[in-house]
């Protein structure tokens, strides 16, 4: 079972690495999103599946990276790595900066506490200009880096998903269920469980602010609506609750089954989409609040790591 | 670990207009079984709060061997030495049994599971440790949570109503267990509705009515207590 795991995992990494030197344009593109929203949504799992502290503002840390990232491209002349790293070096603060009032907020208030960072973001992008070009957007200077940020953000995808599989087994990753599971019985237990969640949540901030930076890149050019849409955090949501939320491969199962079915979708009838999410968020729901991958594993006993 | 000493000296809680504590002073020493006995309403779960950090007191001090233990918060005070169960089952649901025990243990992992492992057999649960905790009847879900709480060996131990719902078989496990917890030194304090439990169990019964200690006592003498009646009953 677990050498065939491995073994399929293998042929998937190794295919993804060769896929470019077949790839359409379109393809590659394609398939740089799909690790992006892998990385996104297995981000979001780790503060919100594992943990249990929904955040509604996640696209704040892919927006503060894409900011961090382009200004230290166009502006300092920056190679575009280090600016990336640099994109989950300030997403990362800045979770520690919102972490720490907000993480002692319980359920709907973090979440909507969360909700409100993203927008005051959005808003401080577009006012402060001389930084972030204000409403005008910010460019890049022109760059085809297309397959090494295809390279890196496969990589970021594998790292955000390694690094649930090393939390889901671990006591670590224990204590941060408990954490979802009761919060008053964890800390009758002794567990710091407000510094469980800064770690969580600092865990999950650092990949979407590499992540916005690599697409700030990609793309060009960015402006506040472009990297603080609430929409990205939507679909981050509904990709790990369709997957499966504080399992190791939801997030990933989520996130290319719904961005296949997105581009179906918005290739022949574009105003159809957001209504097909929204579909999908009130049929999971409904229907397996534990999605995919936490249905099959209760129904067929299977460890968490699946 | 042995027991520590545990003294509340005058300790205030009121919500809003209610005072649910209004100062109440005991004393525990190491190596007995206490119980902490009232009408409903009259403070009890309160004072368990107060002493586990759950809520801050208004005025007073708690000790515990000497050190004072009100103001720290929670997990502060689960690691000086004070485990607890909940008068609602407060299991982590979606973990498995053996995992719930797990959860505070560090460093060598197949110690702690063999640690673990011993406990549940202790409650007669270790074929059950796979199953979620979730998933177990509401009896050995309250067995789970106490022997959960021992995975700190804690040094003083407070029971909230460990017999309700637990059936006769399970419930003589569990006094034994309480029982046992005792003569390894530790200071237990219950609360409990069921008398049968308290004066069979407890060498020294606290009476609580109205956020005050209105007695305490031997088991005997309490029962024959007339503050104690008028509170039960009325006048």
């Amino acid at each position: 079972m677990k050498a065939g795991v491995l073994g399929a995992l293998a042929i998937v990494l190794v295919a993804a690495a060769v896929y470019p030197v077949v790839a359409t344009g379109y393809g590659l593109r394609a398939t740089l999103q799909v690790f992006m929203w892998i990385a996104l949504a297995g981000s979001w799992n780790i503060i919100s599946g594992l943990t249990g502290y929904v955040s509604f503002g996640h696209v704040a840390f892919f927006g503060v990276g894409a900011y961090t990232g382009a200004i230290l491209v166009a502006t300092h002349g920056w190679p575009w790595l280090p600016a990336a790293l640099a994109g989950g070096v300030a997403a990362t603060v800045l979770a520690l900066l919102i972490g720490y009032p907000c993480l002692r907020l319980k359920g709907p208030y973090f979440a909507i506490a969360m909700l409100g960072l993203n927008e005051v973001l959005r808003a401080l992008a577009s006012y402060f200009e001389g930084l972030t070009g204000g409403g005008n957007g910010l460019s890049l200077p022109t760059l085809d880096a297309s397959l090494p940020i295809y390279y890196v953000t496969g990589l970021l995808a594998l790292a955000v998903t390694g690094t649930t599989y090393l939390i889901v087994t671990s006591r670590f990753g224990l204590r941060l269920m408990t954490i979802r599971e009761d919060e008053v019985a964890a800390e009758a237990m002794g567990i710091d469980t407000f510094r469980h969640k800064l770690y969580a949540f600092l865990l999950s901030a650092v990949a979407p602010g590499i992540a916005g930076a690599l697409m700030a890149r990609d793309q060009g050019y960015i402006e506040p609506i472009s990297v603080f849409p609430l929409a990205t955090t939507i679909t981050m949501i509904v990709m790990v609750l369709f997957g499966g939320k504080g399992t190791v491969w939801g997030p990933v199962l989520g996130a290319v089954v719904l961005f296949v079915a997105q581009e179906m979708v918005w290739a022949r009838y574009p105003y159809l989409h957001p209504a097909l999410f929204g579909t999908i968020i009130v049929v999971v729901v409904l229907a397996m609040p534990r999605g995919v991958l936490g249905l099959l594993q209760i129904k067929y006993r299977l460890p968490r790591t699946v | 670990m042995a027991g520590a000493s545990l003294d509340i000296q005058d300790l205030h809680k009121s919500f809003g207009g209610v005072a649910a504590v209004n100062g109440v002073s005991l004393r525990l020493e190491p190596g007995r079984i206490y119980g902490l006995i009232g009408p409903n309403g009259s403070g009890k779960t309160t004072l368990f709060n107060c002493i586990t950090g759950v809520e801050r007191p208004d005025a007073g001090r708690v000790v515990l061997d000497g050190e004072r233990i009100d103001g720290l918060k929670p997990y502060q005070i689960a690691l000086k030495g004070v485990g607890r169960t909940f008068q609602v089952i407060r299991v982590f649901p979606e973990l498995t049994a053996l995992e719930n025990l797990l959860v505070v243990t560090r460093g060598d992992r197949a110690a702690a599971a063999a640690r673990a492992e011993e406990l549940l057999r202790f409650v007669k649960l270790e074929r059950l440790k796979d199953e979620f905790a979730g998933n177990l009847s509401y009896g050995q879900q309250k067995l789970v949570e106490f022997v959960r709480m021992l995975m700190r060996d804690p040094r003083l131990v407070l029971l909230d109503e460990p017999a309700a719902g637990v059936n006769r078989t399970l419930l003589n496990d569990l006094l034994d267990a309480v029982r046992r917890l005792r003569d390894q030194g530790k200071t237990v304090l219950l609360v409990e509705h069921d008398m049968k439990v308290v004066m069979g169990l407890c060498e020294h019964v606290f009476v609580l009515d109205h956020g005050e200690k209105i007695a305490e006592g031997a088991p005997g003498v309490i029962q024959a207590d007339e503050r104690v009646i008028e509170a039960y009953f009325g006048r």
